[in-house]
């Protein structure tokens, strides 16, 4: 059995409680990088390990808090993106409800490594309940002198927040939720100037997701060198993959990244569901452009995904059986991004809903062949042209279901 | 300095500058909706993309700074492509308003469509159906069909007036822009907003519906209601030959003066016109009696000339007095002053302003006149008017303006002035001052004539006529001009006073407070 990293002793009672995790020696990474480490030290040590950003774009970590500058007279913040709003993703939550002591840690050693003396952990409204777990491990860890001031002696001050967001998924986008946080409608930013330099309040930010902070713990203890040999040499580490549909175990598997899809598919989440045949899988949440069945042959990882046309997101892993008619994808997909759009730009905010429209029309088998290349047209209008990600998260799932499925589609409309 | 290509053409341009700015200093329009000059780039529209080279997507022109060897395309296929997609999708939800649209022909939709469009429709879903007559404000009503939400207008209420009246609501396609609280804009700015908007969406009430945007012509002036001396731009009907039309002006609204007004004018000028068409003096009236008998300005001239002549050769001009006012030009005050002061002699000469009002802290000064500091600077003092000195010893009044009014009644004005023998009233519209003088002289208003107005901040501003004089009116400097030849006191002086430019030559020569660079 690999050795988890990320879920470690999920299946241990209370884990989640201070008193369980140190036991099972847990905030020794915060003491070796405290007490053995240069900030600048623990820099190298994440930029060796390849750590790609596990919300979805996959950008490295240790090169991004290398934008921070050091010499600006402002704070430095760090956010914590919890809102997890990617459909099919379900990772962060377990992460959060079962080792979030695991989190705590990552986010103590980047703030000590980038000088972060305030953290703001952004979790999505609807995990109410985690977000009450996080609270408590959040006040343990005050309680035993991980958190506040003076931490371990060393004369360095963290506070760590919990803010909740109030259900939108662009909030999710790292600009929108600084202009969430700050009290502003959750509009994403122009970007330059990135958060590094100008983020929350103007500061220089740093924003990871949830799990990428998680990894950081491990990096610290046992190296970069270690963690890249666990995943890839330019993409290190585990991911959490999170697998839901028309399987016999829908769930999250912790496996090294490049693990190939079929096996997470068919040998750790069971297989197909009795009787059922594979047609199709989202293999990134539902941002990703889709895979036919015999797609799926394919390392999970993000340059391989990226050259099969499709991404490796936030590894969220949905099954489509062939009993499930493409028609009904398209139609949560369009209803999904027309409903989250933030009206900002026009791109979006027109193309996703008119979109929508049409794609109600032929779920009503109101429709003719004409309108899917319409529909394809508008993606294109879309796709590249809008101010945030959002629209590229659009434009793309869209475009490759109707290119991929097309003659399904037809059939579907031709009633 | 850096040297960019733009669409191949090289360039030099300072550091720092948005592409757009870039081409648009260079003649080169690139399309743009929500941005404006007076705010920080939103780049929410998506119409200024353009294409760079080595830059994988498109990138925005009013937000991307130049940078030293950057190769630009405006015009490429790509960006003609995108720019004919944000086109169409604007265009998708947008009603077919055209027709009783106000905006219509300077809406940027429609212009935009002209140049980059060319497409049919291929929309065949419902439109969002949405209010269509929100009052926002007391002269503002808001179609939210039209809107395209550029937050222009949200951003000058947040920027400029920090009111913050106007917001965005809800999400997505249900955006749309509301007021906060329900209390309508209320601030001295609000008809900015009608200009700002580049499409139908805000629209002003004082103008709908009234005519089309082709039909007016467009003069330049200052607004002379304040002493801030905002640029404006007059529109109005040029009227048809032969059918005489009393209604000429429609509408104000500013132009752009970085070192004046900056993009703005304050609601009091832009609504308070119709001073410049109703209750115009159009003909010169003798108060023959109780009776009115018309006269021409050659009778006028012979009727004042002999008598201020006879006081002046009897060294008695202490009995004439003199009445002005700061909505005079400089040249005119100039020629007052020159006449009046140094030729006559005149010691009773008095400044009769509006009553002050009070200033709002960025535009609006609470002087009420554009000159008061033109006519401190030709030196004229501003001693308060005293009824009883201007009326005791004195044979001949003349008086510019009815700002009298402003400050007595008419009762006091009126015991004043039949003490003294002839009066002479230059005024523009019909008034209560009319019925106590001898004769009543039109004249033509700051819109109707030329020269110049010193601003509070001591700005000289020159300006031509953008509507023509009414009627017999004529503008003040001319009747001074041929007053003072008549007079022949230094009539060689005069003679090259044949326009406001040639007065204020000499002006320039005299006071060195207004040799600066004007415009």
């Amino acid at each position: 059995m690999e050795e988890k990293v990320l879920t470690k002793n999920f299946e241990l009672k209370n884990y989640y409680k201070i008193d369980v995790y140190l036991k099972e020696k847990g905030y020794e990474a915060v003491r070796k990088a405290f007490e053995k480490m240069k900030p600048e030290q623990i820099l190298e040590e994440v930029k060796k390990a390849n750590l790609r950003g596990r919300g979805g774009a996959g950008f490295p970590a240790g090169v991004k808090w290398g934008f921070v500058p050091q010499e600006v007279p402002k704070p430095k913040y760090l956010c914590v993106n919890a809102d997890e709003g990617e459909p099919g993703t379900f990772k962060d939550r377990y992460i959060m409800s079962h080792n979030p002591h695991l989190l705590i840690e990552g986010i103590i050693i980047t703030s000590f490594c980038v000088g972060i003396h305030k953290a703001f952990i952004y979790i999505r409204g609807e995990y109410e309940a985690v977000a009450q777990r996080l609270e408590q491990a959040i006040f343990e860890a005050y309680e035993k002198g991980f958190l506040g001031k003076n931490i371990l002696n060393t004369g360095f001050d963290l506070d760590v927040f919990v803010h909740r967001g109030a259900g939108s998924y662009i909030c999710g986008e790292e600009t929108a939720l600084l202009e969430s946080l700050e009290g502003k409608r959750g509009h994403p930013r122009l970007k330059p100037p990135f958060p590094a330099s100008i983020g929350l309040f103007q500061c220089p930010t740093v924003i990871n997701n949830v799990e990428t902070l998680s990894n950081i713990p491990v990096i610290i203890l046992k190296g970069a060198k270690w963690f890249c040999k666990k995943g890839l040499p330019k993409d290190g580490g585990t991911r959490v993959f999170g697998v839901s549909g028309m399987v016999k175990k829908p769930g999250i598997y912790e496996l090294p990244v490049g693990t190939s899809l079929r096996d997470i598919i068919f040998k750790h989440a069971g297989g197909m569901k009795a009787g059922k045949k594979l047609k199709a899988v989202i293999p990134g949440g539902m941002s990703a452009p889709i895979l036919r069945a015999d797609e799926i042959d394919i390392k999970m990882d993000f340059d391989t995904l990226v050259n099969a046309n499709s991404m490796l997101g936030s590894a969220a892993i949905i099954v489509i059986d062939e009993d499930t008619p493409i028609i009904d994808v398209l139609k949560a997909v369009a209803k999904f991004y027309s409903h989250e759009s933030c009206g900002q730009c026009t791109p979006c905010r027109i193309g996703t809903s008119w979109i929508n429209k049409i794609v109600k029309r032929l779920v009503e088998r109101k429709g003719e062949k004409a309108d899917i290349d319409s529909i394809q047209r508008l993606a294109n209008n879309i796709l590249g042209k809008t101010l945030c990600p959002l629209g590229d998260a659009a434009a793309m799932p869209i475009s490759s279901i109707t290119e991929k499925f097309r003659g399904e589609l037809e059939s579907y409309i031709a009633g | 300095m850096v040297k960019i290509f733009i669409d191949d053409k090289p360039v030099k341009v300072k550091e720092g500058m948005t592409i757009l700015s870039a081409a648009e200093q260079e003649g080169i329009p690139i399309p743009h909706l929500c941005f404006h000059p007076a705010f920080a780039s939103e780049g929410s529209c998506r119409m200024c993309l353009v294409e760079i080279e080595g830059l994988p997507k498109l990138e925005l022109a009013c937000s991307t700074q130049v940078r030293e060897g950057m190769k630009i395309w405006t015009q490429s296929e790509r960006v003609t492509e995108a720019r004919r997609g944000v086109l169409e999708f604007l265009l998708a939800e947008h009603p077919l308003d055209c027709p009783i649209c106000d905006k219509a022909g300077e809406c940027k939709l429609q212009d935009y469509y002209e140049e980059y469009g060319h497409f049919e429709s291929q929309f065949r879903e419902f439109k969002e159906k949405r209010d269509k007559k929100v009052k926002i404000g007391e002269s503002l009503i808001l179609d939210r069909e039209r809107c395209i939400l550029c937050t222009r207008c949200v951003r000058f209420l947040r920027e400029i007036t920090k009111t913050q009246e106007l917001g965005m609501f809800n999400r997505g396609l249900r955006s749309e822009i509301s007021l906060y609280d329900g209390e309508l804009i209320n601030n001295n700015y609000s008809g900015n907003l009608a200009e700002i908007c580049p499409v139908g969406a805000i629209t002003d009430a004082d103008f709908r519906f009234k005519i089309r945007s082709w039909f007016l012509n467009k003069g330049h002036s200052i607004c002379p209601l304040c002493s801030r001396g905002c640029n404006i731009s007059i529109e109005y009907h040029p009227g048809f030959p032969r059918i005489p039309r009393k209604k000429r002006v429609y509408r104000v609204i500013s132009r752009e003066n970085p070192e004046v007004n900056g993009h703005w004018i304050c609601d009091l000028g832009r609504y308070e016109y119709s001073y410049l068409d109703e209750n115009r003096l159009e003909n010169l009236l003798l108060n023959n009696n109780g009776k009115e008998v018309r006269l021409d300005w050659e009778r006028a001239l012979q009727l004042m000339v002999p008598r201020i002549k006879k006081l002046y050769h009897l060294k008695k001009t202490s009995r004439i007095a003199l009445i002005l006012h700061s909505w005079l030009t400089n040249e005119e005050l100039f020629l007052i002053s020159k006449i009046f002061k140094d030729d006559l002699k005149l010691e009773k000469i008095f400044v009769v302003d509006p009553p002050q009002g009070e200033g709002d802290g960025f535009l609006l000064t609470s002087e009420r006149c554009p000159n008061r500091r033109g006519a401190q600077e030709i030196g004229f003092d501003f001693k308060a008017a005293d009824l009883e000195e201007i009326a005791n010893k004195t044979d001949i009044l003349i008086i510019f303006g009815h700002n009298l009014l402003d400050h007595f009644s008419l009762g006091e004005i009126k015991a004043a002035l039949d003490r003294i023998e002839t009066k002479l009233l230059f005024t523009s519209r019909g008034n209560g001052l009319s019925s106590l003088v001898d004769v009543v002289l039109p004249t033509a208003l700051i819109a109707e004539k030329g020269g110049s107005l010193t601003n509070v901040e001591g700005k000289v501003q020159s300006f031509l006529p953008a509507l023509e004089p009414v009627g017999e009116s004529r503008p003040e400097w001319q009747v001074l001009v041929n007053l003072a030849k008549k007079l022949k006191v230094s009539f060689s002086y005069y003679r090259p006073f044949t326009s406001p430019a040639a007065i204020f030559q000499e002006l320039e020569k005299e006071i060195p407070f207004f040799k600066q660079k004007n415009d």
